[in-house]
């Protein structure tokens, strides 16, 4: 490697910043050579000079109130965001068509319920002649348009037939 | 534990570099007013973006990448006002007005002076790699290029240092 090329790579190989194979050549060259070596001595101390000027020098600070302030402010953001952004609300209730959704489904399952132990429409029971009902029927009623259905189911609840 | 929610770990997680964090934004900035608001805005955004931090790396260099940034940004926005005002102000007699009179009185330390010959990618390689002791990589990864532009950089940063100390700060240049 010539003196020239060594130079060009001096300031990186004073901080060690070169890749291993460079590196070495670099050393190597060095090692040989009075002139590189002093100007690699010469970057040397200047950066550690630098660093310790740097290191010295009265850096600003924050004030405890500026510290204070700016903390208080970032943790406030953040417990707004954070309470923003969560939902209290179960969240099928987040959406308005699950809402919708949830509430007619709740109202069916109410009606069903309602029309399954209602008087009179849960069953009517036929008894064999042990004593046992053998048919059971099921009267399912729409409240809304009146529409009666009725369902025939024998003695292990296995459908049977139906009736408008 | 400020990741899964609790904001009043932040400060804990942060007051280790409360300092050196303002000590970059004065280096990158040169003036103390300016370096606070990097600095604040650098805390606030990574309190924000903790979400999208890894935690395999180094939290300072995650914070340094950020206040670097934020300088970067700031820089450019700024000179890009200066140059709207001098294309305004064009044919108005120069005169020093107050933004002139506090950088003056903002450069006063040695280190900003050197620090004042180098261009802005190559201050933020120097300050990064040889004041904060970031490694190349690492130094990469915070200005979003790449090595080889850091080592580019860095090369050319050290030697201006080198010749600026040696002609202009002989007493750094002599130990003193």
């Amino acid at each position: 490697m010539t003196c020239r090329k060594v130079k060009k790579l001096i300031p990186l190989c004073a901080g060690d910043d070169l890749r291993p194979r460079l590196m070495t050549e670099v050393r190597a060259h060095v090692d040989s050579c009075p002139a590189c070596w002093k100007e690699l001595e010469e970057y040397r101390q200047s950066m550690s000079r630098l660093k310790t000027a740097a290191n010295a020098e009265n850096v600003p600070d924050w004030s405890e109130g500026e510290w204070r302030a700016l903390m208080a402010h970032a943790i406030g953001s953040g417990r707004e965001v954070r309470e923003g952004g969560m939902d209290r609300r179960p969240a099928f209730l987040a959406q308005p068509r699950w809402a919708a959704a949830s509430v007619l489904g709740v109202f069916l399952g109410l009606a069903v319920l309602t029309m399954l132990f209602k008087d009179g429409n849960l069953g009517q029971r036929e008894t064999s002649a042990a004593g046992e009902p053998s048919v059971v029927s099921l009267t399912l009623v729409s409240q809304e348009t009146g529409l009666q259905v009725v369902w025939f189911l024998d003695k292990n609840f296995e459908w049977k037939g139906d009736k408008n | 534990m400020v990741l899964s929610g609790r904001t009043e770990a932040f400060e804990p997680l942060v007051t280790p570099y409360r300092r050196p964090l303002l000590a970059l934004a004065y280096r990158l900035t040169s003036n103390r007013e300016e370096a606070l608001e990097v600095a604040q805005e650098a805390l606030l955004r990574a309190f924000r973006s903790l979400a999208r931090y890894d935690v395999s790396r180094s939290f300072r260099n995650w914070l340094f990448q950020i206040a670097a940034n934020e300088a970067r940004d700031r820089f450019r926005t700024r000179t890009r006002e200066k140059a709207a005002l001098e294309n305004a102000a064009r044919d108005k007699p120069p005169s020093a007005g107050p933004e002139a009179g506090r950088e003056r009185q903002e450069i006063r330390s040695d280190i900003l002076q050197c620090l004042a010959v180098l261009g802005p990618l190559e201050r933020e390689v120097f300050v990064l790699r040889d004041l904060e002791e970031l490694d190349i990589k690492e130094t990469a990864r915070a200005l979003g290029c790449s090595s080889v532009s850091v080592r580019v950089n860095l090369s050319s940063a050290r030697r201006k240092l080198r010749e600026a100390i040696r002609n202009d700060f002989p007493h750094l240049w002599e130990g003193r």
